[in-house]
């Protein structure tokens, strides 16, 4: 076991009625990679929001340890690099610029941020881009320029939501192939995505959520132990049987624009025929 | 963390945020161009255009129609003023059949351009006036331009058959028509030019500065607010170690910034159209006081305060940028009103209530320091209450940067 970095404590989050997390627990320690493998809707980002304090839970608290000292997830938010589901990327500033912005906001200065960025893009195949506006991007350069972003300001971990998602097979490897880089410098990654496959070749501990509760939280073996199935595929559906959640998170609407929105909408009246029962 | 890293930090986001705003060209036409060049173009091309079609339309060699009972020897100095003025007239006998008061007939010709305009004339012999009426159409430009040759020449030839018959009986024109007569010479007004000017910026200005900065804050704010979250920008920022309240102060700072470059441009341009295109002479700078001047930047200061917090906290509850400008469009009317209505207050012996009127404090304020008069309550009472609106402002928009759904965005 590692050195206990981040402490997920029953932690419940909910969106009107629906639950997002239910009684959610985990410990992270320091240098692992760990995979959060869902569903959609299963609660991935959502506990990715609460870990880098976007969120705050309705019940149970996240910490953050420090030298043996639990201290607040306020604190820990320049420790943190995030890698969200939108890149997030202004574009009529460079790729360099919108990397030093948030180093800046860090409080990272211009030099050490740029020589970071500068070995890790180089990992990615960016270097050449750097400055050039992120308005003419494709999709890979942005999440690559995203994740150079998030680790400019030297974080001690890792958010990476859906890194590879809509990323060409060279890029998606180019990904996979900087976090094992991070991994052997030491350092802790929380990948989430929804391929069992990519999780299974990038992460040492896969955590599975499904309807917002924990299904399974150990190693690619002992995933395949507990559930007694031959593939991760299995191992998956297995725990995750059944149905998903169908009922989104509920629209944050008013009651007057509520009422006003469905007065134009229209109402099919649909009459089952005996074929139809 | 220390107050030099917070500032740091607040300076930082507002860098950003100037920068990502100036680098759309659009932003010159918007902030710069526009306020730079409105009163110069109003206050120079208008004119030009206006007098180019003023000349155009008095150029215009217009049929008129002069229906009479009189032989035209009896109005000759009436035809003279019609041929100078380039007005082809035709006489015809006044119809006896029809009433004098009928324009039925003539109306057809009038409204198919066919003749201009009609004047009616008959002379009473008994008590030697001459009665008469135009027939014309105001929607008609050629029609309304007829109506105003004829009523000029008429006007003329009421002043010609005046003068003859007073000197006709023998009497002094000059006493008879101008009985009072101003001195010219002397100056009436004890109002200096300088205090004058103040008068006079005192109604243009707070109106402009007003309506100014309601309007150049709108954009902007949208754009780093609801437009962040459209385009999914703002999760990645609320994840950097900053307080939302110095994400706020960053972003306040960047608007505040962009509304007043617009408004020291407008007031340029105003002050360059009044100086140099219209007259030098026309308008001097007001005489005011350090105390004014300081007082006057405070009340810009507090209003823009209030204002910019207003529209960003509004824009900031929005998910899109369109549904922000479906709220802040409307909402113009708020600071719009204000502005127009504290135009007609009086502020001779004003009821001290309406310097704790919100917007319409400071307006108020801005057209009393602008004449240099500076009544100390009225001080008090407007900074102390526009103080608490500005805070009140700034807290709810914090308030709003406070909202979990952020990061919810469209994208």
């Amino acid at each position: 076991m590692g050195q206990l970095l981040l402490s997920v404590k029953n932690v419940t989050k909910t969106f009107g009625t629906l639950n997002a997390l239910e009684e959610f627990s985990i410990d992270i320690e320091k240098g692992a990679v760990i995979g959060l493998v869902g569903s959609n809707g299963a609660g991935k980002t959502t506990l990715l929001r609460l870990l880098c304090g976007l969120y705050r839970p309705n019940l149970g608290n996240v910490v953050f340890v420090k030298d043996g000292d639990e201290k607040n997830i306020d604190k820990f938010r320049e420790a943190v690099g995030v890698l969200p589901e939108s890149t997030g990327l202004y574009h009529r500033l460079t790729a360099w610029e919108n990397i030093r912005y948030h180093s800046r906001l860090h409080g990272v200065p211009d030099s050490i941020s740029w020589e970071r960025t500068l070995r890790f893009s180089k990992a990615l195949s960016m270097s050449d881009d750097l400055m050039r506006h992120t308005r003419g991007f494709s999709r890979g350069m942005r999440q690559k320029t995203a994740l150079l972003r998030a680790l400019a300001h030297g974080p001690e971990i890792l958010l990476l939501d859906e890194p590879t998602a809509g990323l060409d097979v060279t890029s998606a490897r180019l990904v996979r192939k900087l976090v094992h880089q991070l991994k052997e410098e030491g350092g802790t990654v929380i990948y989430s995505t929804h391929n069992l496959s990519e999780a299974e070749k990038v992460c040492d501990r896969i955590i599975i959520l499904h309807n917002g509760q924990l299904r399974f939280d150990g190693s690619n073996e002992e995933l395949l132990l507990e559930t007694g199935t031959k593939s991760l595929e299995d191992a998956y559906v297995k725990l995750t049987s059944d149905d998903a959640r169908i009922k989104e998170k509920e629209e944050t609407e008013g009651w007057f624009a509520k009422r006003w929105r469905h007065l134009f909408t229209r109402k099919i009246n649909y009459t089952a025929t005996k074929e139809d029962e | 963390m220390s107050l030099k890293k917070r500032l740091k930090i607040i300076f930082t986001i507002s860098n950003k945020e100037l920068i990502d705003y100036v680098r759309d060209w659009r932003t010159l036409l918007a902030v710069v161009l526009v306020p730079l060049l409105m009163f110069p173009t109003i206050f120079f091309v208008l004119p030009i255009v206006m007098q180019s079609e003023l000349d155009e339309r008095q150029s215009l060699n217009l049929e008129v129609l002069i229906e009479t009972n009189q032989n035209s020897s009896e109005f000759e100095f009436l035809t003279l003023e019609f041929s100078d003025n380039l007005l082809n007239y035709s006489i015809i006998d006044l119809n006896t059949d029809v009433e004098f008061n009928d324009t039925s007939i003539i109306m057809k010709d009038i409204k198919n351009s066919k003749i201009s305009s009609v004047l009616r004339l008959s002379y009473d012999s008994n008590s030697s006036i001459w009665n008469y009426y135009i027939i014309y159409d105001s929607t008609q430009e050629s029609s309304g331009e007829a109506y105003l040759r004829i009523s000029t020449a008429l006007s003329k030839w009421e002043d010609n058959l005046t003068s003859e018959r007073i000197n006709d009986a023998g009497l002094n024109e000059e006493a008879i028509l101008n009985p009072l007569q101003p001195e010219e010479s002397i100056q009436g007004d004890i109002a200096t030019a300088a205090e004058q000017a103040g008068f006079v910026f005192s109604f243009i200005i707070p109106l402009f500065v007003s309506i100014w900065t309601a309007t150049s804050g709108v954009q902007p704010s949208i754009d780093i607010t609801a437009g962040e979250r459209e385009r999914g920008t703002l999760e990645s920022l609320l994840c950097a170690p900053c307080s939302r309240l110095e994400l706020l102060l960053g972003k306040w700072l960047a608007v505040t910034c962009i509304v007043a470059v617009s408004i020291i441009l407008q007031l340029a341009g105003l002050v360059f159209a009044i100086s140099f295109i219209m007259s030098g002479n026309l308008l001097q700078p007001p005489e005011l006081s350090l105390f004014s001047i300081l007082l006057f930047l405070l009340a810009v200061s507090v209003f823009g305060i209030m204002v910019v917090a207003l529209e960003m906290a509004l824009a900031m509850r929005s998910r899109s940028v369109k549904e922000a400008g479906s709220i802040l469009g409307p909402m113009m009317l708020f600071f719009f009103l204000p502005a127009i209505f504290a135009q007609f207050i009086n502020l001779e012996s004003i009821e001290l209530f309406w310097f704790a009127v919100p917007a319409v404090n400071v307006l108020l304020a801005m057209r009393e320091l602008l004449q240099n008069e500076i009544y100390l309550i009225h001080v008090f009472i407007w900074v102390f209450s526009s103080l608490i609106y500005a805070a009140a402002a700034s807290w709810y928009a914090s308030r709003q940067f406070l909202r979990e759904d952020l990061v919810e965005s469209l994208s």
